[in-house]
């Protein structure tokens, strides 16, 4: 079998037309503006040595895991250049951006100097980047809903 | 009535601001404190004590005293004294019947007698016991520190923010400003804190370092965090190194009448002059044993208050002192029988450091019988601490032989703890009755259990306890520091009221079809959606759905896979072909239950495995745990949230799904047990025939995003064949029928796969797997207990958790038991004695105290052969 | 309890990131004798001190380490990640049964 249960990204077949939907979708319906999903992001689990190809970023979580980000029309091919034991995540990670160290700081007791790292966000565990004031927040989905919840609130308290 | 203007002064004489007091309107002027102005106002009464209600005015302006505590704006025990005044603020008195003034309990005080020693309670209102609901509402009442407003809705925004430091200054006093500077010298990253009360109206804000105020650090606690409150937000530090610049508190003196209102610290007489330029009285006396109170004399010199005299008590030593007062306000004091009339009475026993913080970090305490005070020693590691609060400076009454005055007559109570209430003859008395150690002694007087948490009776109260029992200060030791050491809000120690839930990417959907949530674990799911016989008879009948993506989904991959399952599970997979699935139970070394699931077999290295759906994380785990010690070649991937997964179930479930996809699912092509890779209505699914509801049935795990259209694609194109989505209520009467197993409900913590019937997948012939000796010792002593099925002989159910009798005595228990219209009974899961464990055996249940007859059954209720589930 | 752990992947965090599994016990190789099975799923030795125990950093890398910890300080001493011994197996603690049914 070829876990293709786990791709994301789908083309209409069979006269059936699949709908996406984020499930930041709700959560984020009334953000203010700097708050943006990213839910749709190519996300891949990787085990053993990571190579690096073009155009996508990896977090080294552990020594022989990482996680990989990457342009969701590009996950197919990212997939197949990094080898086997890749798992495709896209699905499982709900993604969003925030704007502000001080927003930041009422998220996550993370060092905001060494980023990127995994470590808890809003009390769930969460993979996050940086991109200068900008910062990128990668977690389970299953909590998109309380962890939208707790932004929009963080957020209206700095506002 | 204010002085004069001067440039020391805090006010701003061109901005006023109106609160309300007891719903009177109080004019103040910006930069006053609620107490401020209500002492310019004329307010000298601003509490009632916690015991005998007796009148309580300012007394420390500082922030450290019970004096004036007070309802703001709704929340209790606010200090007003260092509470800023903002518009429309409605103030209130705390602990009152009546009014402040005139406080009906005050009667507490006068009769005395049996109602108010210490230990009064603990001793008399035992008996007779079912009254103590009366008493307790009665004590409520009387002893109380405000009240809470239960149907208040949330009114602030609290928030908690992490930070960090290399360095964090506690203090902004001139010690915390050097090491502040020093630090920032050295190229560190510096923060101080203030609690924002020091003289100088603004702290300098200085380059080099950041300063947060008013901010109040409440704790030193492991690894350099240090929680500071900075009102509606909580700063959570991090700090590498952490200077403490606390300062110090300044002293009472024990005498009789030394709670009465008039009495001040020199603090007190320094603020309300400096700072809000106000007169403390008229005619005042200095009684001190440092410098601070000849200070005050001059500040009340200052403030046109005449000083008719200053003892220092460093020079005079006398044997007798008592302060007089009338309806609770000082009016006289008399020093050795020399009585001076005054309205103001300034005491001053010193200064203490203020070390609370220091010895939360682990800091010793240490007596210095020279200076009659405590001091802190060997600090921790990464905390020092500078100025008064290390001790510079600070010096108690050492020189003041007596730990406490009497008074020339009888009569007058002298105080060493004003926020319990607790008198000399209180602390006299407990030593009598033998407390005769500090930490007892402190229990039972609760001396230093109010709210200024010590600062004020700590020191007074040991030199007493030492002087009563002969011993030395240094001796006696103190109480433990525990934080806060500074009121709290519970709100913000709280933060941002949520709590992490899991909502399946249908949680929507569900609340949108009316469904009654339920926890479980993290997870929400629902109940049901308002029907529960029909929903279970829509399965029966015609097809039903039910979200299933809280299951816990692993894909273990890699050339050991097979091995690393073997290892992990009592079951064999080697022989599971790919595309078969196999249901498997995850024990632990004692041969417990710890987990269990479905494992299908993707290909020769590929496995995916469900778990419960509150065990996926702890599943997870425990596979990484082993792997981490085994060291063999897999990956494990959680893809619990990647994947929503649906059951479809019940009779039409197979043509309904023949419409959505092009996968052969004939008996044949899609057996029972098969699992397949395949679109349904366009979206890749991974379908396993399996049936936990006991009908024909499949299960669906595809990418989440796609929930939402799948759902509603099954409902759209199955209302015909009256699909109906059903909960977890529905679902487990279905499951019940078959007899089927859930983990945590039927089995418990000492549950093992043998007495659960399971033995059938337990494989002792393997090398070793987890739980193997535990379970080859269960083999050989034979079964405790077992799980069994029942029927009740009439249509009572028994609550999940009665009692099996026998012979009168309990001999197991029921752990799951539900009506059932399929099978026209109620039926149910059980542990008995393996003795009853057989087909048609007669067990009694206790339902209400009465036995209720029921037979067991080891076989299915409904469908016994499989017949509909292998359809 | 607000000590901080330091991850050998992630560095130091605070313990509230980490799941605790408890003393590294030793897992019998051959099989065990009844009592030998009882000491090692049942007895810990509990010590005032510096002992050697199993985390979780839970929500972080979700990478097994062992710590050395003195009980009664907190203070953490050393941290290294687990590493594969086929032979003596170092065992974790029993895991959590579930206590709410897990359907
Ligand atoms: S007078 Fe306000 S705390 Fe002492
Ligand atoms: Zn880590």
């Amino acid at each position: 079998m070829s876990r293709d249960f786990l791709a994301v990204e789908l083309a209409p077949a069979d006269g059936f037309e699949p709908r996406w939907r984020s499930p930041l979708e709700r959560a984020l319906r009334d953000a203010p503006p700097g708050i943006r999903d990213l839910s749709r992001t190519g996300k891949l689990h990787v085990h053993g040595d990571v190579g690096a190809p073009p155009g996508v970023e990896v977090v080294r979580v552990a020594p022989d895991r990482a996680l990989v980000l990457c342009a969701a029309a590009d996950v197919e091919r990212v997939r197949g250049e990094l080898g086997e034991r890749v798992v495709d995540m896209s699905a499982a990670l709900a993604g969003l951006e925030v704007r502000g160290e001080r927003l930041m700081r009422r998220l996550a007791d993370l060092d905001l100097d060494a980023l990127p790292a995994a470590g808890a966000v809003a009390h769930v565990p969460a993979t996050v980047l940086r991109d200068g004031d900008a910062f990128r927040i990668f977690f389970p989905q299953e909590y998109a809903d309380h962890v939208g919840a707790v932004v929009l609130d963080a957020a209206a308290g700095l506002a | 009535m204010r002085l004069p203007p001067s440039p020391e002064e805090r006010i701003d004489r061109s901005r006023t601001v109106t609160f309300f007091f007891e719903g009177e309107p109080i004019e103040a002027y910006a930069g006053d404190t609620i107490g401020s102005a209500l002492f310019a106002a004329g307010r000298r009464v601003f509490s009632r004590s916690f015991k005998y209600h007796r009148p309580r005015g300012l007394l420390c302006c500082s922030g450290h005293c019970p004096n004036c505590l007070m309802q703001v704006d709704g929340a209790p025990s606010v200090r007003v004294c260092t509470a800023p005044v903002r518009e429309g603020t409605r103030v209130r008195s705390q602990n009152v019947l009546g009014s402040l003034d005139r406080d009906l309990l005050a009667v507490v005080d006068k009769v005395g007698g049996p109602f108010t020693p210490v230990g009064f309670y603990y001793r008399t209102m035992i008996r007779p016991r079912r009254a103590w609901p009366y008493y307790e509402r009665f004590l409520r009442r009387v002893a109380g520190l405000g009240t809470i407003d239960k149907h208040a809705r949330r009114s602030s925004r609290f928030d908690t923010e992490h930070r960090r430091a290399e360095v964090l200054v506690i203090g902004g006093g001139p010690s915390g400003l050097d090491a502040a500077r020093a630090a920032a010298r050295d190229g560190r990253r510096v923060v101080l804190v203030d609690e924002g009360l020091a003289l100088d109206a603004q702290l300098p804000r200085e380059d080099g370092f950041e300063t947060i105020a008013p901010a109040r650090a409440i704790g030193i606690y492991e690894g350099g965090l240090v929680p500071v409150d900075a009102g509606d937000v909580l700063l959570r530090f991090r700090a590498e190194r952490v200077v403490v610049a606390s300062g110090a508190i300044e002293q009472p003196l024990l005498f009789p009448g030394n709670d009465l209102v008039g009495v001040l610290l020199p603090s007190a007489v320094r603020r309300l002059t400096r700072l809000w330029s106000l007169r403390p009285g008229e005619r005042a006396v200095v009684i001190t044993a440092d410098d601070r109170g000849l200070a005050a004399a001059e500040d009340l010199r200052r403030a046109g208050t005449s000083v008719a005299r200053v003892v220092d008590l460093r020079t005079t030593q006398p044997a007798q002192m008592a302060a007089r007062g009338s309806h609770g306000r000082v009016r006289s004091v008399s020093v050795d029988g020399d009585s001076v009339d005054c309205d103001v009475l300034v005491m001053s026993g010193g200064s203490q450091p203020a070390y609370s913080l220091l010895a939360q970090a682990g800091a010793r305490v240490e007596y210095d019988g020279t200076r009659g005070i405590f001091v802190p020693r060997d600090l921790p590691p990464h905390v020092e601490a500078v100025g008064s609060a290390a001790g510079e400076g600070a010096r108690g009454a050492a020189a003041v032989p007596a730990a406490s005055y009497r008074g020339t007559e009888s009569g007058g109570r002298c105080f060493v703890c004003i926020c319990e209430d607790v008198t000399d003859k209180d602390v006299k008395r407990a030593i009598a009755e033998g407390f005769d150690s500090i930490e007892l002694a402190k229990r039972y007087t609760t001396v230093t259990m109010g709210p200024c948490q010590g600062r004020l009776c700590h020191l007074p109260s040991i030199r007493l306890y030492a002087r009563e029992t002969r011993a030395e200060e240094a001796t006696i030791g103190t109480t433990t520091a525990r934080p806060p050491w500074a009121p709290v809000r519970l709100g913000l120690l709280a933060g941002r009221g949520h709590e992490p839930a899991k909502r399946t990417s249908l949680h929507h959907r569900h609340k949108e079809l009316g469904a009654q949530m339920m926890w479980t674990g993290e997870w929400r799911r629902p109940h049901s959606y308002g029907d529960v016989a029909a929903e279970v008879r829509a399965v029966h009948e015609g097809v039903g759905v039910i979200d299933v993506s809280t299951l816990g989904k692993l894909l273990v991959s890699g050339p050991d896979a097979v091995s690393f399952l073997e290892r992990l599970y009592p079951n064999r997979f080697g022989d599971l072909k790919p595309g078969r699935i196999r249901y498997a139970v995850l024990g632990t070394d004692a041969g417990r239950i710890m987990d269990d699931g479905t494992i299908g077999r993707l290909s020769e290295r590929d496995f995916y495995v469900t778990t419960t759906s509150t065990g996926a994380e702890t599943v997870l785990a425990w596979f990484e745990w082993w792997n981490a010690v085994w060291g063999y070649d897999v990956s494990v991937d959680n893809v619990t949230g990647a994947l929503a997964a649906l059951n479809v179930a019940g009779p039409r479930s197979r043509a309904l799904l023949a419409r959505l996809t092009e996968l052969d699912v004939s008996p044949d092509g899609f057996g029972y047990l098969d699992a397949r890779e395949a679109r349904v209505a366009g979206v890749p699914c991974l379908l396993l025939r399996i049936g936990f509801v006991g009908e024909l049935g499949y299960e669906l795990h595809f990418p989440s995003p796609y929930a939402e259209y799948l759902w509603d694609t099954l409902l759209e194109r199955g209302a015909d064949a009256g699909i109906r989505p059903f909960g977890l209520e529905p679902q487990r009467i279905l499951r019940l029928e078959k007899a089927h197993v859930i983990v945590g409900q039927d089995t418990d913590s000492e549950s093992n796969a043998l007495d659960a019937n399971m033995s059938w997948l337990v494989k002792f012939d393997k090398d070793d797997f987890v739980g193997k000796w535990a379970l080859e010792h269960v083999r050989e002593r034979g079964p405790r207990e077992r799980l069994v099925g029942f029927e009740m002989a009439n249509g009572t159910v028994p609550p999940e958790g009665g009692q099996i009798v026998v012979d009168g005595l309990p001999a197991g228990r029921v752990t799951s038991a539900r009506w059932s219209d399929a099978v026209g009974k109620a039926i149910g899961l059980a542990w008995v004695p393996p003795a009853l464990a057989d087909e048609d055996s007669r067990i009694e249940i206790r339902v209400d105290g009465r036995l209720e007859p029921a037979l067991v059954r080891l076989r299915p209720f409904f469908d016994p052969d499989d017949e509909r589930l292998r359809a | 309890m607000s000590f901080l752990l330091s991850c050998p992947n992630c560095g130091p965090r605070d313990v509230n990131e980490f799941a605790y599994a408890g003393e590294v016990t030793s897992r019998p190789a051959e099989r065990p004798s009844v009592r030998e099975l009882a000491t090692y799923v049942h007895f810990r030795r509990n010590v005032a001190g510096v002992q050697q125990e199993w985390w979780f950093h839970r929500f972080g890398c979700e990478t097994w380490f062992r710590a050395e910890r003195d009980t009664r300080t907190n203070a953490v001493l050393a941290t290294e990640a687990a590493h594969a011994e086929p032979d003596g197996q170092a065992a974790p603690a029993e895991a959590a049964v579930p206590d709410v049914p897990a359907v």
